[in-house]
């Protein structure tokens, strides 16, 4: 085989497209992964990081329920330095029916849920923040997953068992050979053209899956719906706190690392804004207002950011705010559905089934091409999560772990051994907010395929903190220059984080954000001379 | 207690305007906060263009060395910005074109002083340039600690320690006409980048760090120690909270510290700074000034606070105080009679006084030019006895120290 040929090439570096290149991988295929930008760009890291029980979706979809809560149980075994088991409540409020709370345990419990209801005094015990106005509460085994690790885990695997990568890298058209689709020709962000050969080519793009299947010649009807969270500066509360009523706007806040997240919105948007989707001020209104309802403390707590994901659901009926729509995986063969050879797009789904979406599109791929091998992705961990608690894993390399080293190992899980050095120097904080060192930075440059500060960010947290990079931009950026001997390249990147960083800010711009931002702006501006 | 002037806010147009004023023999109080804009300061007096002589005698009064000499200075990112005013630890040049060969030298393990930028910025000059990383054993305590290396804690050392990087620098030198430290030097002692500047045979250039700025919190302790040789009251780590007006006319203000006793005054002057001092402050409805509830300049749809590129001026930026003619702070549509609002907390709602550090000393001297002018006594012969008196003391208790 030559250096461009290939078993199968996965387009999409999102969860699905790292969790399929995993697969494949792992089942002996020669894979390579193509995305335009970085991991985990798209809805992949632009959602709650609800690590769902299945509850939420018990009493309208339960196939999607007994999916959600075989995957809750697989990814707490298989990923466990990305996934915080916190539990989650569903609570119920006195403007809700609380005769939705029998229907709801019900249906929970017939899709495999251990959905459990519980006196609202033990729920306020158990969650200090939740609203104390609560009359009923059920406890699900609900937590949260960090997206960005889970993406790089499953990507850094696929790696482990010979994939290739490639990032900044966009398809620009198809090579095909009649009827069958053999290749890809592509462009990375240097302007340099390739082309890359395989008899399959899977197409995990979530919502930019249509404009991919469309350059294919196929179809596949999709409906973006965006969906806009809130970022809290603390983590508010310990535990998933959910409605128990029908899914709605802004009923869902999760904890996760040191942040806590509100969410979500649902609007039908058309497909020319689903590269950049921006928060507007109602919805920014409607999720404080709504969030507070969950745990009041929101309302005076500072919000770190305003983002939105686009869902990748695929058209099923008229329902204009997509929120009926089945969340449900979708597997297209277009050789069956449209004569087309060599090509699959698996899309649909969630974060939560990525794994059984890369499971489904494999074995479509193992089909076409004759091999007969079982998925062994449920079963074997990924690297990083060879071990349960973060907090034994810093034990097991330091022998009495800093906070900052215990931050380290729940971010990389065992990985962070590679951290650990002879130079008491590679301990330097590069992010104080997040507690990243010097190390662990360039473990990420050197593993995790890092070319701008902003793929830094999703692979380390560096500049997620409170400041949101007023500090330690600066400092990676020179960590970046001297490993890519381009100082001038980070420049731009550094002009280019604090942009993304403000597009995230000036949305919810005010009060103690907006102090923030007035110094970095005045500081990159004035003082360091960006 | 009872003062002439009470000043709220100890940056730069509150230390100007109170030693200005404790000079000319009037008893002033400054209630600072703690940090300030001094804290990042540039070391440069943006948007003055002049050589400004009232200034430049009230900072070298105060030990702070200024010099004029319009041109361009090194900015820490290796980019280049006109000046024409600084403090003599920031050179200014006449072209971007700093020398032919830089040694720039930084310390191991000091991530806050951007080397290689600096070094692409003057090769884009067409400067050859070195970097060297030094170490020395009594910054090694530092390195040690995740969090330590940060300009101020090495400051401290190097206050000890600065000639041990001269003797570096001289080793490291070979023909480099310019070498490049980071502005770590003479944080207790003025002199010390001077002194660096004599032991190196090649012209020495200090770039700027991440804040906070070394040079800024000298600047901050000289101003403050001047203003107690005058005489003056430095309320530090206090915060004004209320004020007690009657009638458009400021009686006295609450502070956290104080409690119930009152800062009265015949005058008051809001030097507060903007947001991220607090003189300013928003909510997702309104931006306001907290401790008279002043009129605030700003646009009623919150939309309208932010340009969406980072790099754009904001128009949040530039929302403050309202003002009358002669900077009297205005209050439900009136000025108040005795209020005067100086320095960013009027963001830029008087740009003829300048922006940034100009701003904050154009409307300083402004102010207290009409607070001596409305305080000129009736019998000129007693305020001047008072004043001669008044400023022989003060300088007496200078020698002492």
């Amino acid at each position: 085989m030559k250096p461009n040929e290939f078993d199968v090439i996965i387009i999409g570096g999102g969860i699905t497209g790292a969790g399929t290149q995993r697969d494949c991988a792992m089942r002996g295929l020669r894979t390579l992964l193509i995305e335009r930008s970085d991991i985990a760009t798209g809805a992949t890291g632009r959602n709650h990081g609800l690590l769902h029980s299945g509850a939420r979706y018990a009493v309208n979809d339960a196939e999607s329920a007994r999916e959600c809560i075989q995957e809750n149980m697989i990814l707490k075994r298989i990923a466990a330095h990305c996934i915080d088991e916190t539990d989650g409540l569903f609570i119920t409020l006195p403007e809700d029916d609380l005769a939705y709370q029998q229907n709801f345990v019900q249906a929970c419990q017939s899709a495999g849920i251990n959905a459990e209801i519980i006196d609202p005094d033990l729920a306020r015990r158990l969650e200090p923040s939740v609203n104390p106005d609560l009359i009923g509460a059920v406890r699900v085994p609900d937590g949260s997953v960090d997206p960005f690790r889970l993406c790089a885990a499953n990507m850094l695997d696929a790696k482990l068992h010979g994939g290739q990568v490639r990032l900044q890298t966009e398809v620009t058209g198809f090579i095909r050979e009649g009827d069958t689709i053999i290749g890809v020709h592509t462009r990375n962000i240097h302007g340099e053209s390739a082309d890359y050969y395989a008899p399959v080519t899977v197409n995990a793009c979530g919502i930019w899956g249509h404009g991919i299947a469309a350059m294919a010649g196929v179809n596949v009807g999709m409906f973006p719906a965006k969906g806009a969270l809130l970022i809290f500066a603390h983590r508010v509360n310990n535990l998933v706190i959910n409605r128990c009523r029908k899914p709605s706007n802004a009923d869902i806040l999760v904890p996760g690392d040191t942040v806590c997240v509100i969410g979500t919105t649902s609007t039908r948007i058309p497909f020319e804004e689903c590269d950049n989707v921006a928060v507007t001020p109602d919805e920014v209104t409607l999720l404080i207002t709504e969030g507070a309802k969950l745990a009041p403390s929101l309302s005076s707590t500072r919000i770190l950011r305003a983002y939105a994901g686009v869902r990748p659901l695929v058209s099923a009926d008229d329902d204009p705010t997509g929120r009926n729509i089945s969340r449900g995986i979708v597997c297209l063969d277009h050789e069956v559905r449209d004569g087309l050879k060599g090509f699959v797009t698996i899309t649909g789904g969630k974060l939560m089934t990525y794994r059984l979406m890369a499971e489904i599109a494999t074995n479509a791929v193992c089909q076409k091409l004759g091999i007969d091998k079982p998925c062994e992705t449920a079963n074997i961990p990924l690297p990083g999560s060879e071990e349960k608690s973060y907090e034994h894993v810093a034990q097991k390399i330091w022998e009495s772990p800093s906070t900052a080293q215990k931050a380290a190992a729940s971010r990389m899980g065992t990985r962070a051994s590679r951290i650990r050095s002879g130079d008491r120097r590679d301990e330097a904080l590069i992010c104080e907010c997040e507690e990243v060192s010097v190390g662990e930075i360039n473990a990420a440059i050197d593993r995790l395929e890092v070319s701008t500060l902003t793929d830094l960010r999703r692979r380390t947290r560096v500049g997620m903190g409170t400041c949101q990079g007023e500090f330690c931009a600066c400092r990676a950026a020179g960590l970046l220059a001297k490993a890519h001997g381009c100082v001038e390249r980070e420049r731009k990147d550094l002009a280019d984080f604090l942009q993304e960083r403000w597009k995230g800010n000036f949305p919810i711009g005010w009060g103690d954000t907006l102090r923030e931002a007035e110094y970095t702006q005045w500081v990159y501006k004035h003082v360091l001379g960006l | 207690m009872k003062f002439d002037v009470v000043i709220i806010g100890g940056g730069l147009a509150g230390m100007v305007a109170g030693i200005s004023l404790q000079k000319e023999g009037l008893s002033t109080a400054i209630v600072s906060g703690g940090q300030n804009a001094l804290h990042f300061f540039s070391g440069t007096f943006e948007s003055i263009k002049e050589p400004d002589v009232r200034l430049s005698t009230l900072l070298r009064e105060a030990g702070i060395h200024v010099h004029y000499a319009p041109g361009v200075r090194l900015m820490p990112l290796g980019t280049f910005r006109e000046s024409a005013l600084s403090l003599e630890d920031i050179s200014l040049f006449s072209s971007p074109i700093i020398g032919r060969r830089a040694l720039i030298v930084n310390l191991t393990g000091y991530h806050d002083f951007f080397s290689s930028f600096i070094a692409e910025g003057l090769e884009k000059q067409g400067l050859e340039c070195r970097i060297r990383f030094i170490s020395l054993p009594e910054l090694e305590q530092l390195q040690l600690s995740p969090s330590e290396m940060r300009s101020v804690q090495i400051a401290r050392k190097m206050d000890r320690v600065w000639n041990k990087v001269v003797q570096e620098v001289c080793v490291l030198l070979k023909d480099e006409d310019t070498v490049i430290l980071p502005q770590v030097f003479g944080l207790s002692d003025a002199s010390v980048p001077g002194r660096i500047r004599q032991g190196i045979p090649a012209q020495v250039v200090f770039a700027g760090t991440m804040p906070p700025s070394v040079p800024g919190i000298r600047t901050q302790m000289l101003l403050k120690r001047r203003f107690e040789v005058l005489g003056g009251t430095f309320l530090a780590g206090d915060e004004a909270l209320s004020a007690h007006v009657h009638d458009g006319v400021v009686h006295s203000i609450v502070t956290r510290n104080l409690d119930s006793h009152y800062l009265e005054a015949s005058s008051f002057i809001l030097a507060s700074g903007g947001y991220f001092s607090k003189g300013l402050r928003s909510n997702p409805f309104r931006v306001e000034e907290p401790v008279f509830g002043l009129d605030v300049e700003y646009a009623q749809d919150r939309n309208d606070w932010y340009n969406p590129s980072f790099a754009q001026d904001q128009p949040y930026m530039g929302y403050g105080v309202k003002t009358d003619a002669s900077l009297l702070a205005i209050k439900d549509g009136e000025p108040l009679k005795n209020l005067y609002a100086i320095g960013s907390v009027l963001g830029s709602t008087r740009p003829e006084f300048g922006t940034a550090a100009g701003l904050a000393i154009n409307s300083a001297f402004a102010v207290v030019d009409e607070i001596l002018r409305r305080s000129a006594p009736q019998d000129d012969n007693v305020f001047h006895s008072d004043i001669v008196c008044h400023s022989e003391r003060s300088e007496e208790s200078e020698k002492e120290q």
